[in-house]
């Protein structure tokens, strides 16, 4: 497998929609990887999401999902399954796009091969939230389940020797105590 | 007979731009813009420490990201009076160039140039024929007949399996469509190009901001790059080499396939100049300082009243006198508590009434300057730089105008740029003129570098009591402004008037309609059940609502629905 891109979706000022770029900065935290594997939090790109994914050969995508049950609950989704409804006409840039992304990224032959979308029910998406308590307590279900689909790809992670803290500067509503770590 | 259109997002927990429209005799005799999403997220900023706000601000919009991250550095370096280095201004004027042009190519392929061209035309097109017609246009390398080809082989591959995929659901066939099916297959390969440039464009803003989509150099006082020459892990020759030949790259598909397209497009629909004239007046900020004190700028701003484009009140500078006092955002139709106040003093309350066409019924302020429903974006930008005589915008200006009325064959005027074409046109201009000043500034950095100025970074003091500053950027879609109050040292007020906000928004207490709104009045509406000239309208300011989240629904229910009542 040559280039894999892991890639956290959503906003962190919005809540359990944040909860794919927090995963993402677990896993950099937990694991060493490959140089061939990237990490990325791609925030809320709508339709700048195809620019981000071309070039990968694998891409396992961490996203809130609306999966009708409790929050927490998680569902992996190959292509097809993200592919079941199709995309409609359009008024903004900035609407979810994954499908279209998805779609754009086949016609221009540049479509990853492998694709899992790794998709957790969330509970509260109030601006300035950080993620609730369940959700928080099931980011371990998916680091596990992006580790299974590395270990299906063929690509080894390995825990780190020195866990250091994840760094989440966002992960806190008191404004002392995020500001120090991030000032240079 | 009159009926009514609402163009909604149907989304359960994200909520966009909903639009309802009034249809009488085929035309809209009403017109309501609406974001359906609470924007109260500037709230988290209150209290927190000043030099920090940006990396939330980057976060406010997931498409809009360095703008947000920029502006807000802006507005504290403003509140402190303090100057940044020749080289940070430099630094960050490549990022928001190349930002920008990302940006105005997905805007222009992606977004709406379905708007325009009939996929389903493109199978009868000869790409012979396409082929010498766009070698007629332009000398882009890639209009060989074997691309056009290969672009429509994609085309008629899907077509015939019967899954149109992304093509599923658009309006096809529809009556105000009639590009000839050349001119489409010409569109619609440059659309299959275009995410190379974007992504070449997405570089040059990685190498010098560290990631994207969310940059990580920015510091309140200049740039966090590192400058040696020789050194790897900072800014180095090599780099700067690197850069360049990327802006190399870029900027042919600017000048020799967007800007050409835009033309070939808008002189096949020359209707459309005379339709979507929006609110009339315009403000544009000046950016891309050249000095220190940002006294210098290579992109001129002003403000323009009543479309009357023989004058223009010319910017000084980045957060002009006039316009720190012009600006109020009024809240009288929107869903917040509180009438007309200034950006400094204003308030984030939500007041949720449900949709009242009467009363309130959108979760955006209407910004107001000088009291005037006022229109920002590629459009302002373009025609307040070419009434002031900017020699850059009046030479892309006129060569466009020359190209697209020899394709109409009829006289297309800089008076009706104001117009729904008008926006696509002029965001192809501002582009093209991008793409000469990314040349400009990747020298201006690379010389004062060789010159010895290594420097990128003043440190921030602040000091007891209360400051007020006002960040500007001219984004891709207009005039953003982030206003901070600071009081010692921590966070106070924190306002963010976007671009979409000047242009989506809703009457005001006068009962003024927005922009969108103005511009939707008289548009054709041929099928209301399939309302593409509304679209066609509402694309045309390149609509992004801030804020959203991200959430899949396996259901599918991401996007516009319309209803017609």
């Amino acid at each position: 497998m040559s280039k894999v891109l892991i890639a956290g979706i959503g906003n962190v000022l919005l809540g359990d929609d944040g909860l794919g770029p927090f995963a993402i900065k677990v896993l950099e935290s937990e694991y060493d990887f490959p140089d061939n594997v990237e990490l990325a939090d791609l925030g809320t790109p709508g339709l700048d999401l195809p620019a981000h994914l071309a070039g990968a050969d694998a891409l396992i995508l961490v996203d809130s999902a609306k999966l009708g049950g409790e929050a927490g609950d998680i569902r992996l989704f190959r292509r097809q399954e993200l592919l079941r409804d199709r995309p409609r006409a359009r008024i903004d840039p900035h609407s979810p796009a994954l499908s279209e992304s998805i779609f754009l990224l086949e016609l221009m032959g540049a479509m990853p091969r492998e694709l899992l979308m790794i998709g957790m029910q969330g509970s509260s998406f109030e601006p300035g939230s950080t993620l609730s308590t369940r959700v928080r307590l099931c980011i371990p279900h998916i680091i596990d389940a992006v580790r299974r689909e590395l270990y299906r790809l063929n690509v080894w992670c390995a825990p780190k020797a020195k866990h250091h803290a994840p760094g989440i500067w966002w992960d806190s509503l008191r404004p002392e105590a995020s500001s120090k770590a991030l000032l240079r | 007979m009159t009926s009514r259109i609402t163009i909604d997002p149907i989304s359960r927990i994200e909520g966009h731009l909903r639009i309802d429209a009034e249809v009488d005799g085929g035309r809209v005799s009403k017109a309501w813009a609406s974001c359906t999403m609470w924007r109260g997220i500037e709230n988290i900023l209150i209290g927190r420490d000043p030099r920090e706000a940006w990396l939330y601000a980057q976060r406010f919009c997931g498409v809009c990201t360095t703008v947000h991250a920029l502006a807000s550095v802006r507005a504290v370096e403003d509140a402190l009076k303090l100057q940044i280095p020749p080289n940070a201004q430099y630094i960050r004027n490549l990022i928001l160039i190349h930002h920008a042009l990302h940006d105005h190519i997905v805007h222009f392929y992606h977004l709406s140039a379905l708007d325009w061209i009939d996929v389903m035309q493109i199978p009868k097109a000869d790409p012979v024929k396409t082929a010498s017609l766009a070698q007629s246009l332009s000398s882009w390398t890639r209009n060989s007949p074997q691309e056009f080809k290969s672009a429509q082989d994609k085309v008629k591959a899907l077509a015939a399996s019967g899954q149109l995929g992304i093509f599923a659901n658009g309006y096809w066939g529809h009556p105000a469509m009639h590009l000839p099916p050349e001119v489409s297959l010409l569109g619609f390969t440059h659309y299959l190009q275009a995410l190379e440039f974007q992504r070449k464009s997405n570089q040059i803003v990685a190498i010098l901001g560290g990631k994207t989509p969310h940059i990580q150099n920015l510091t309140v006082g200049g740039v966090a790059n590192a400058i040696d020459l020789d050194s790897l892990g900072t800014l180095t020759m090599d780099r700067l080499t690197m850069i360049r030949s990327l802006i190399d790259e870029v900027i042919p598909f600017v000048h020799e396939a967007y800007l050409p397209d835009v033309c070939a497009i808008a002189g096949m629909y020359p209707e459309w100049f005379d339709i979507g004239r929006g609110a009339g007046n315009y403000l544009a900020v000046p950016d891309l300082p050249t000095d220190s004190s940002a006294s210098q700028f290579d992109l001129p701003g002003g403000v323009i009243f009543s479309g009357d484009l023989a004058v223009v009140k010319k910017f000084q500078t980045a957060a002009d006198p006039d316009f720190r006092l012009a600006v109020t955002e009024d809240a009288t139709h929107a869903w917040y508590k509180g009438g007309a106040l200034h950006p400094w003093q204003g308030q984030t309350v939500p007041e949720y009434t449900d949709f009242q066409e009467n009363g309130k019924y959108t979760w955006v302020k209407a910004p107001r300057y000088s009291g005037r429903p006022t229109e920002v974006g590629p459009l302002a930008n373009v025609l307040v730089g070419y009434v002031q005589g900017h020699s850059l915008t009046r030479k892309w200006t006129d060569l466009a105008l020359g190209r697209i009325s020899a394709v109409a064959k009829r006289k297309v005027t800089v008076d009706q740029l104001q117009s729904t074409m008008g926006r696509y046109a002029a965001r192809a201009i501002r582009s093209a003129m991008l793409a000469d000043l990314a040349v400009q500034h990747c020298e201006l950095l690379t010389n004062n570098i060789l010159g010895g100025d290594v420097a990128t970074h003043n440190p921030p003091q602040f000091p007891k009591g209360e400051i007020e500053g006002v960040g500007t950027h001219e984004a891709p879609r207009g005039t953003l402004s982030h206003w901070v109050v600071v009081k010692d040292g921590k966070l106070a007020n924190y306002q963010a008037v976007v671009p979409t906000t000047w242009n989506a928004s809703p009457r005001d207490s006068k009962g003024n309609i927005g922009p969108y709104e103005a511009s939707l009045m008289r548009n054709p509406v041929a099928d209301p059940e399939r309302p593409l000239e509304l679209l066609r309208t509402v694309h045309s300011f390149d609509p992004c609502m801030a804020c959203a989240c991200h959430t899949f629904d396996p259901d599918g229910r991401e996007i516009a629905a319309v209803r017609v009542l």
